[in-house]
C-alpha cells in the first residue's frame, strides 16, 4: 500500500491541528473563565499573521533576509496583539459582562466585521505569505515540508507550557478555579477584572502565536478567518469548553479528519467537521472532557 | 389503595463525590400540611428538586397518588398534579403580574399550543381569581421583575397555585417577607389546605411559622432524616436542639 | 391637561393597546403603500427587498425576541424555501423561459412547507440545547446545509445557482410585484401577530424569561421550542420563496451565515423587543447599505461599528429607545399629575 499520501496528510493534519490548538486554547480559556464566546478570535489570528508578515519583512530589510527573522517577528506580533487584546477587553468587552448572551455574541461578531475591514484598510486585498526557503526532506517515500514539524513541536511545547502554567503556578490555578466558579474566586479576594484582562490577553497572545507560526505554511487571506473560526468552535465543542486536554485532543481529531477528508471529499471536509459537531452536541453537549451540564 | 398521596422510599442522590440525599423514606397523606426543617445545606431544596423531577435520583422510588413519578421530567410531574414554589422567586421577569399568572393558568388548561386563540381572554377569569386570592389584583399590570421582594414571593405562590395542584411544595415561602405579609401568606396556605384539601409540604427557617402552620415536622441533616414528629415533640428533642446549635456530628 | 390630550389621541390609544408596534405599524404601512409613487423603479425595487428581508427578520425574531434564543443558521430555511420555489419554477416553466401565472403561484406555495420540514429536522436536534450551544448548533446546521447545496451540483447547480426565474409578464412590472409582495407580507405578518398574541405566543415568552419555571408550569419546553422553530422556519420560507422571482435567481449564499447575520442585524437595529422592530430594521439596514455602498467598499466596517454601538448603548434598538423615552415621559407626566391631584385635594374644602 502506498503510504505516502496518508503520511503526507497525517503530517499536514497534525500541523493544522497544532494551529487549531493554539487558537482554540485561547478561545476555550476565554469562554471557560469569562463566558464570552469570542467570534473575533480567528480574525485576531489573521490580523497577527499580517502583523508578523510586516515585522518579518521590515526586519529582513534592516538586517538581511533570513528565515530566523521569523522568531523575533512572531515575538513582536505576540506582544502587539496581546496589547490589542488587552485594549479590546478593557474598552469594549468589559461592558458586556452583565449582559445577556446574545448581546455578548453580537459584540464579538461585530468585531469580526470591523477588524476584517481594518486588515483590508491597512494591508489591502492581497494574500500574505512568507517563503522561508526551506527545502523539503525525504521521509517515508515522499517529500515532507520540515516546517510542519516546527509547528508540531511548537504546539506541543505550548501545550506543555500551558499545562504547567495552569497546574503548577498560583496564577494558573486561580484561572482554573475561575472556570469552575467566578464567585468563589472573587470571594477569596482576587480581583476578577484583572483575571479577565489577563485571560483575554493570554488567549489573544496564543492566537497571535498561532498566526505567526502559520504564516510560512499557508497564505493569510481575507476570509480565511471565517473558515477557521468555525473549525475552532468545532474544536471547543468537541473537546469541551474550558478543558485544555479536551481542546488538545479535539484539535488533533478535527485537524486530522479535515486533512484526510481532503483525500476523499475535498469540498466536504468542513461538512465532515460539522457532522461531528452535530453528533457531539446531540449526544454529549459538554464535549469529551468538559464539565457536565447540570440538568 | 394507599391513603398516602406521597410515598418516597430509599431516595439517594450524589453530586460528584458528595452524598446529598441518603436513603430517605418519607410519606404524606392527602390533606396534610407538613414542614421540612434543618440547618443550611441539610438537603431540603435538593429533596424537593428530586421529588419534582429537577434532579434525577440515583436510587429510590417516588410514588404520587399511587403512580410512580421517579425520574420524570418536571413538566410531567407538574401535569400529574404537583406544583412548586421556589426559594429564590423564579418568575417571568419581563412579563406583567397578570401575564405571569395567566401563562400558568393557560399551561394548566393545556392551551399553550393554541396558535390562533386569544392569549388575552383565554383563562382571564381564572387568572383574576388567583390574583385576588393572593392579594395581587391591584398589581396586575406591574412588570414582575420590578416587584418588591415580598410581592415576588406572592407571585411565586400565585403561579404555583394557578396549576391547580393536589400537592404543593413551598421552598421557604415567607423568606424576605414582612411579618404581616408572612402571616397573610401562611393564612392563605392554611385556608387552601382546609378548603381544597391541598396537601402542603414546605421548608422553613422561621420556627414561629413552622410551629404555627405545620402539623408534622421532619428534621433533615446532611441529607438524612434525623427526626419526625409533631412540632412539640421535635422542639423538645435534644438531638434537634444540638443540630441547630451546630454541635451535632454524625 | 396636555398630557391627557396626548393620551387619548389615536396613536396613543394604539400604543396603550399594542405597545410601541401599535403606532409604528400603520405609519410603516402607509409609507409602504406610498413607495411606488416615488419616481423611477429604484425605490419600488428597494422597497420589495425591504419587505422580503423584513419578513425574514421578523421570522427570526420569533426565536430571538419572543423565545430568547439566538440562531445563527436561520437563513438555511430562507434559502431552502428559495431553492424549493426555484426548482419547481424551473421545472414548470416553458422551454422559452416563460411561466404561467398558475404555475408561478404554485412554485411559490412549495417554498414554505419545504422550509418548515427542514426546520422540523434541524429543530429536532437544536431544541435539545439552549444558549450558546443552541447558537453554535444552528450555525453548524446552517453551514452544513449551505455546503450540501453548494456541493450537490447535479441537484442544485451548486455555485452557479439557479438562474432565469422570470415571473409572468404581469409580475415583471416592478410596481405589480411590489404590491403582490406587500400583500403577502401583510398577510404573513398578520398571521405572525395572531400567533405571538396567542397562548402559544405567551408560552414562548415564558421560555424566554425563565425556562426552568416554564417547565414547572407543565410546559413541555422542547416540544414548544420545536413548534416555534418550525413556525419561524415556515415564515422564513415564505420570504425565501418570494426572493427567487424577485431577484430572478438563487444562489447558495442565501443559506449561509452571512445571510443569517442580516436577519440578526435588522432585528437588532429595529429592536427585538417589539413586533414590528425587525421590519423597521430592514428599512434602515437596506437603505443604509444602499447608500454606504455607493461611497465606500467598507460596508462591513460600517455595519460592524453600528452593531457595536447599538449593543453597547442601545441594545433595545431604535424602537426600544423610543419606547423607553415614551414610558419615561408618561411616568413623569403621571407623577406630575398625581402631585397636582394631591395638591388639589389638599386645597379642597373638607366636608
Amino acid at each position: 500500500m502506498d503510504i505516502a499520501p496518508y503520511a503526507l496528510q497525517l503530517f499536514s493534519g497534525l500541523s493544522r491541528a497544532m494551529v487549531l490548538f493554539l487558537l482554540s486554547a485561547g478561545l476555550s480559556l476565554i469562554f471557560g473563565v469569562m463566558n464570552i464566546l469570542n467570534f473575533a478570535h480567528a480574525t485576531l489570528w489573521l490580523l497577527s499573521g499580517y502583523v508578523t508578515f510586516s515585522i518579518f519583512t521590515f526586519l529582513g530589510q534592516q538586517f538581511g533576509a533570513s528565515p530566523w527573522m521569523l522568531v523575533p517577528a512572531i515575538a513582536g506580533a505576540v506582544a502587539v496583539m496581546a496589547l490589542v487584546g488587552f485594549a479590546l477587553e478593557r474598552f469594549l468587552i468589559r461592558h458586556t459582562y452583565d449582559r445577556e448572551l446574545p448581546e455578548q455574541l453580537l459584540l464579538t461578531f461585530a468585531l469580526v466585521l470591523i477588524l476584517g475591514d481594518v486588515i483590508k484598510l491597512i494591508w489591502g486585498l492581497e494574500n500574505r505569505r512568507i517563503n522561508l526557503g526551506v527545502r523539503p526532506i525525504e521521509m517515508l517515500d515522499t517529500l515532507v515540508n520540515p516546517y510542519q514539524f516546527v509547528i508540531i513541536g511548537t504546539g506541543v511545547a505550548v501545550a506543555v507550557g500551558l499545562w504547567l502554567f495552569l497546574h503548577r503556578t498560583r496564577l494558573g490555578k486561580i484561572v482554573r478555579a475561575a472556570v469552575y466558579s467566578r464567585s468563589m474566586v472573587s470571594a477569596l479576594g482576587i480581583p476578577i477584572p484583572k483575571i479577565y484582562a489577563l485571560v483575554f490577553a493570554l488567549g489573544v497572545g496564543l492566537a497571535a502565536l498561532a498566526g505567526g507560526v502559520f504564516l510560512p505554511l499557508l497564505p493569510m487571506a481575507l476570509g480565511v478567518d471565517l473558515d477557521i473560526i468555525v473549525q475552532c468552535f468545532a474544536v471547543v465543542v468537541i473537546g469541551g469548553f474550558g478543558s485544555m486536554l479536551g481542546t488538545f485532543v479535539a484539535s488533533i481529531i478535527v485537524g486530522v479528519v479535515y486533512s484526510f477528508s481532503i483525500l476523499f471529499w475535498p469540498d466536504g471536509a468542513l461538512a465532515m467537521i460539522f457532522l461531528i459537531v452535530i453528533a457531539v452536541l446531540i449526544v454529549r453537549p459538554w464535549g469529551l472532557f468538559g464539565t457536565e451540564l447540570r440538568y | 389503595m394507599s391513603p398516602n398521596i406521597l410515598e418516597v422510599t430509599g431516595l439517594e442522590k450524589h453530586f460528584g463525590g458528595v452524598h446529598v440525599t441518603c436513603n430517605i423514606n418519607f410519606t404524606m397523606q392527602e390533606g396534610e400540611q407538613a414542614a421540612i426543617i434543618g440547618p443550611n445545606g441539610a438537603g431540603k431544596s435538593t429533596f424537593m428538586n428530586l421529588l419534582t423531577g429537577y434532579h434525577r435520583p440515583d436510587a429510590g422510588k417516588v410514588m404520587f397518588a399511587g403512580r410512580e413519578i421517579t425520574g420524570l421530567p418536571p413538566h410531567r410531574v407538574v401535569r400529574r398534579g404537583i406544583s412548586r414554589a421556589f426559594q429564590v422567586s423564579s418568575i417571568f421577569a419581563r412579563m406583567t403580574v397578570r401575564e405571569n399568572v395567566r401563562a400558568a393558568v393557560q399551561a394548566q388548561m393545556r392551551a399553550t399550543f393554541r396558535l390562533f386563540a386569544s392569549g388575552h381572554s383565554l383563562g382571564a377569569e381564572e387568572t383574576e381569581r388567583v390574583l385576588a386570592m393572593c392579594g395581587l389584583a391591584g398589581k396586575r399590570d406591574l412588570v414582575a421583575g420590578e416587584l418588591a421582594q415580598g410581592d415576588k414571593k406572592r407571585l411565586e405562590l400565585a403561579i404555583a397555585l394557578a396549576g391547580k395542584p393536589r400537592l404543593l411544595f413551598l421552598d421557604e415561602p415567607t423568606a424576605g417577607m414582612s411579618i404581616d405579609e408572612a402571616r397573610s401568606t401562611m393564612e392563605l396556605v392554611d385556608r387552601l389546605n382546609r378548603e381544597l384539601t391541598l396537601t402542603v409540604l414546605f421548608t422553613e427557617h422561621d420556627m414561629g411559622i413552622v410551629f404555627n402552620h405545620a402539623r408534622r415536622l421532619t428534621l433533615l441533616h446532611r441529607g438524612e432524616i434525623i427526626l419526625e414528629g409533631t412540632p412539640g415533640e421535635v422542639r423538645a428533642d435534644a438531638t434537634a436542639q444540638k443540630i441547630y446549635l451546630g454541635e451535632h456530628h454524625l | 391637561m396636555t398630557a391627557n390630550a396626548k393620551r387619548t389621541g389615536p396613536l396613543s390609544r394604539l400604543y396603550a393597546k399594542f405597545g410601541i408596534s401599535g403606532p409604528v405599524t400603520p405609519v410603516l404601512l402607509a409609507a409602504a403603500i406610498g413607495v411606488p409613487w416615488l419616481p423611477g423603479e429604484f425605490w419600488t425595487h428597494v422597497g420589495t427587498e425591504v419587505l422580503i428581508l423584513g419578513l425574514f427578520a421578523m421570522s427570526f425574531n420569533l426565536l430571538y425576541g419572543y423565545m430568547g434564543q439566538i440562531s445563527f443558521g436561520h437563513a438555511a430555511f430562507f434559502g431552502v424555501g428559495a431553492y424549493a420555489t426555484a426548482m419547481l419554477f424551473t421545472a414548470l416553466k416553458g422551454a422559452d423561459g416563460q411561466i404561467g401565472v398558475a404555475d408561478f403561484l404554485l412554485s411559490l406555495l412549495v417554498g414554505p412547507p419545504v422550509a418548515a420540514l427542514t426546520a422540523l429536522f434541524v429543530g429536532f436536534f437544536c431544541v435539545r440545547l439552549t444558549g450558546i450551544y443552541f447558537a453554535i448548533l444552528t450555525l453548524a446546521f446552517g453551514e452544513l446545509l449551505f455546503y450540501i447545496v453548494f456541493s450537490w451540483y447535479s441537484f442544485t447547480k451548486g455555485d452557479d445557482g439557479i438562474q432565469g426565474l422570470l415571473p409572468p409578464p404581469f409580475f415583471q412590472d416592478s410596481t405589480n410585484f411590489y404590491f403582490f409582495t406587500l400583500a403577502i407580507v401583510v398577510v404573513a405578518a398578520a398571521a405572525m401577530w395572531r400567533i405571538t398574541e396567542s397562548p402559544f405566543g405567551y408560552a414562548m415568552r415564558t421560555l424566554r424569561d425563565n425556562q426552568r419555571r416554564a417547565a414547572f408550569l407543565g410546559t413541555n419546553v422542547r416540544a414548544h421550542m420545536l413548534a416555534n422553530f418550525v413556525i419561524a422556519g415556515a415564515f422564513a420560507g415564505v420570504a425565501g420563496a418570494l426572493w427567487g422571482p424577485f431577484s430572478r435567481s438563487v444562489n447558495p449564499t442565501l443559506l449561509g451565515w452571512g445571510e443569517s447575520g442580516i436577519a440578526v442585524f435588522m432585528t437588532l437595529i429595529g429592536g427585538a423587543g417589539s413586533f414590528i422592530g425587525p421590519m423597521l430594521g430592514s428599512v434602515i439596514y437596506t437603505m443604509l447599505q444602499a447608500v454606504v455602498k455607493m461611497y465606500t467598499v467598507y460596508w462591513p466596517l460600517t455595519i460592524g461599528t453600528i452593531i457595536l454601538l447599538i449593543v453597547l448603548f442601545a441594545p433595545g434598538g431604535i424602537l426600544g429607545m423610543i419606547d423607553k423615552r415614551v414610558q419615561a415621559t408618561r411616568a413623569r407626566d403621571g407623577a406630575a399629575e398625581a402631585e397636582a391631584a394631591a395638591a388639589a385635594r389638599a386645597e379642597a374644602p373638607r366636608p
